[in-house]
């Protein structure tokens, strides 16, 4: 019975770990191009999805809605990055924290008057029919696609990154912004890119996580503290590494609410940023960078 | 005293009077309750129901004031379900000139916040659809005497002991209860515990709390599951009940759920789909065509607001009847005047034919050791629902036969 139990909340926690690890991903790609991030990402996640939502009450099919909601995070994405960060990052500045923060605001006050208050339920055709696993423990559909599709997009931006040439840029600017620059890369078009694929990515999050939280103009709140624990605890350079951690945080979390109570559910995160913070500042993942003056 | 002084005067007297004139035209009632956010298909029908109601009296001329017709002028309030919101729109309801009865609070919190100054200013009002138990009983102690403050819902002691009964009914011996931790569920809580352990029967094998806003339940369904239980017992709203709901088929936890009237609102049913589908909750109406009045009230509110299913029926309904029943005060008053409106609600001298029930003298002089002195609702104006393909219908069809039957 205890294994079973411990087993049921581990896959349940699995599935909010992926995506927590999923918009963590998010965090670190367009840290490693530009060295900044968007604090508005859960922001992202929620208006991708009341996008998809939109295309779906318009009678697109699921095939289309996904694309649609792809495509308007990558477009977000670039907003984000022309309007609050290329200034800030132009002059060197630390302006795009604020920015950044200051849009998301915009998109919760837009979410709300355009969508309104409510939480809405998101239609999936994938079923929620639980599966049994075997000993009791249970999985849908559901989740199983939250952890396919996070697999999947990560293994595609890491072939982006490594088999096409736009990749490479994007990869080299990472690496060395100035010497990528004197190679002739335009470092602003990477950053560009890269905040794009961050939209996409959020985007991919919140059509993957809907239909299990339903939709609402506050769903990214809470998401969004989590995986920026996860981004810090795993390092902002390792993309196992968040999956890592981001997993592990989801069943800690599910174990901490069954053994401490549903209040409490909150708190490993925090334990573990803290740790983290005091212990390995670069990431459990992270290599230390030497910062030469 | 010159010319122009007096012409002054003479304009502002006649300024005044004609502004009295104004005012006295028309009959202020306000409305407020949660118009967005999770219970907002509660805050929304209740206010469209009454809105319907005021609308079809104003096309009648209004209010029937000491022998002429009085329009009703609405003012509406979103509290957002918020205490410290519902508590600043009361304080401006109260100070607000001419206003003479308030109806709305879906959120027992709110109530508690809120009604403190209207009952201080002495504005009437006609609670619903909250039913959580403090609302009323809030007056009790320290005692009030002189009460402004009248509620039509069904009152959460009546449903938590459907609840109990229904359980009993069905034969089980252990439940879980569950509950959100506002003041709604707390004191849902509190109910339910208080009639199983006076029932005897039944014991509660565990009892777990969540917050407005949790998605994940497994963990306290878990527990609930592990030790046993044959029913969930449920207080809270509906986003949360639907993710209670939805958890509950993930985890393979197939037992009844039996709750609240919140099992009613459209986010429970849309949410949860057709893992809510069995669900049981007490109702005072059922959006189905049963009697003439119902079959008339259903159509009108369809085409009024271009929906084909009320978010909240019974909301809905009492929104409109509580419309009725003030509309019936005032008319026994002949006055605009809170106090007199009062008495009048207190003793209601004829019938008044709602779409719920023809309501004879619901409220009786208001006495601190009697709250239900000022309830409406007895346990016979209230039967069980069943959520059903999206739609909540009579769990046992002889309650549709005895409604059909009046």
């Amino acid at each position: 019975m205890q294994w079973m139990i411990i087993g049921q909340m581990a896959v349940s926690g699995a599935a909010m770990g992926f995506v927590y690890a999923l918009v963590a991903y998010g965090f670190q790609m367009t840290y490693a191009t530009s060295k900044s991030i968007n604090f508005g990402q859960g922001e992202l996640v929620m208006v991708s999805a009341f996008i998809s939502l939109s295309a779906s009450d318009m009678g697109l099919p699921y095939g289309l809605v996904v694309p649609v909601g792809l495509l308007s995070g990558a477009a977000l994405g670039l907003f984000v990055e022309r309007v609050a960060v290329r200034f800030a990052l132009a002059q060197k500045g630390e302006g795009w924290i604020l920015m950044t923060i200051i849009v998301g605001l915009f998109a919760v006050s837009a979410a709300e008057n355009i969508w309104g208050k409510d939480e809405r339920p998101f239609p999936t055709p994938i079923s929620r029919e639980s599966l049994d696993l075997g000993g009791g423990i249970s999985v849908t559909p559901v989740e199983l696609s939250v952890a396919f599709g996070v697999v999947l997009v990560m293994v595609l931006v890491e072939i982006f990154r490594r088999r096409t040439l736009l990749g490479k840029a994007v990869d080299a600017v990472s690496a060395d912004r100035d010497a990528a620059e004197l190679m002739g890369i335009s470092a602003t078009s990477a950053i560009a890119i890269s905040y794009a694929l961050s939209g996409a990515v959020a985007a991919l999050a919140g059509i993957l996580v809907a239909p299990i939280t339903s939709v609402g103009p506050t769903m990214a709140a809470t998401l969004i503290l989590k995986a920026f624990s996860v981004a810090v605890v795993a390092g902002l350079q390792s993309g196992s590494g968040v999956a890592v951690v981001g997993i592990s945080l989801g069943v800690l979390e599910s174990l901490a609410s069954f053994y401490l109570g549903s209040g409490w559910r909150e708190t490993p995160g925090l334990v573990l940023l803290i740790l983290a913070l005091a212990l390995r500042p670069n990431g459990i993942f992270g290599t230390a960078t030497i910062r030469k003056v | 005293m010159n010319k122009v002084t007096t012409l002054l005067l003479a304009g502002a007297l006649v300024g005044g009077i004609s502004f009295e004139a104004q005012a006295a035209d028309t009959f202020k009632l306000a409305i407020t309750g949660p118009f967005s956010g999770g219970s907002a298909p509660m805050g929304g029908s209740m206010r469209d129901g009454a809105k319907l109601a005021v609308a079809q009296i104003n096309e009648q001329g209004g209010f029937e004031v000491g022998g002429h017709k009085m329009r009703v002028d609405i003012i509406e309030r979103d509290d957002e379900a918020k205490n410290e919101r519902g508590a600043l729109i009361a304080q401006e309801l109260a100070s607000l000139e001419g206003l003479s009865a308030v109806i709305g609070s879906v959120n027992t919190g709110v109530v508690l916040a809120g009604d403190k100054f209207l009952q201080e200013k002495k504005v009437v009002k006609i609670i619903t659809p909250a039913a959580g138990s403090a609302s009323m009983t809030q007056w009790v102690n320290p005692p009030m005497q002189d009460l402004y403050m009248f509620r039509f819902a069904a009152a959460d002691g009546i449903q938590s002991a459907m609840v109990v009964e229904e359980a009993g009914r069905l034969k089980f011996t252990k439940v879980a209860v569950l509950h959100d931790a506002t003041n709604y569920g707390v004191s849902g809580r509190d109910d339910l515990t208080r009639r199983i352990q006076a029932g005897g029967k039944i014991t509660i094998v565990a009892t777990e709390k969540f917050n407005i806003g949790d998605k994940d339940m497994s963990a306290q369904l878990l527990r609930a599951k592990g030790a046993g239980a044959e029913a969930v017992l449920i207080w809270g709203i509906g986003p949360e009940l639907a993710a209670v709901a939805n958890d509950m088929a993930k985890i393979g936890f197939k037992v009844p759920l039996i709750g609240g009237w919140t099992l009613s609102m459209s986010n429970f049913i849309d949410n949860a789909g057709k893992n809510g589908d069995g669900a049981m909750m007490p109702q005072t109406f059922i959006e189905e065509s049963v009697t003439k009045v119902s079959t008339a009230f259903i159509e009108s509110y369809h085409k009024a607001y271009g929906v084909s299913r009320i978010p909240s029926p019974v909301s809905a309904a009492q929104g409109y009847d509580a419309v009725l029943l003030l509309a019936s005060a005032v008319k026994q008053a002949g006055s605009t005047d809170p106090t007199k409106i009062r008495d009048a609600l207190e003793d209601l001298r004829e019938p008044v034919a709602g779409v719920i029930a023809t309501w004879n003298k619901p409220y009786s002089k208001w006495d601190v050791a009697h709250p239900e002195t000022h309830e409406a609702f007895r346990r016979e104006n209230v039967i069980m629902g069943m959520v059903s393909n999206g739609h909540v219908v009579f769990a046992n069809p002889d309650d549709r036969a005895h409604l059909a039957k009046h």
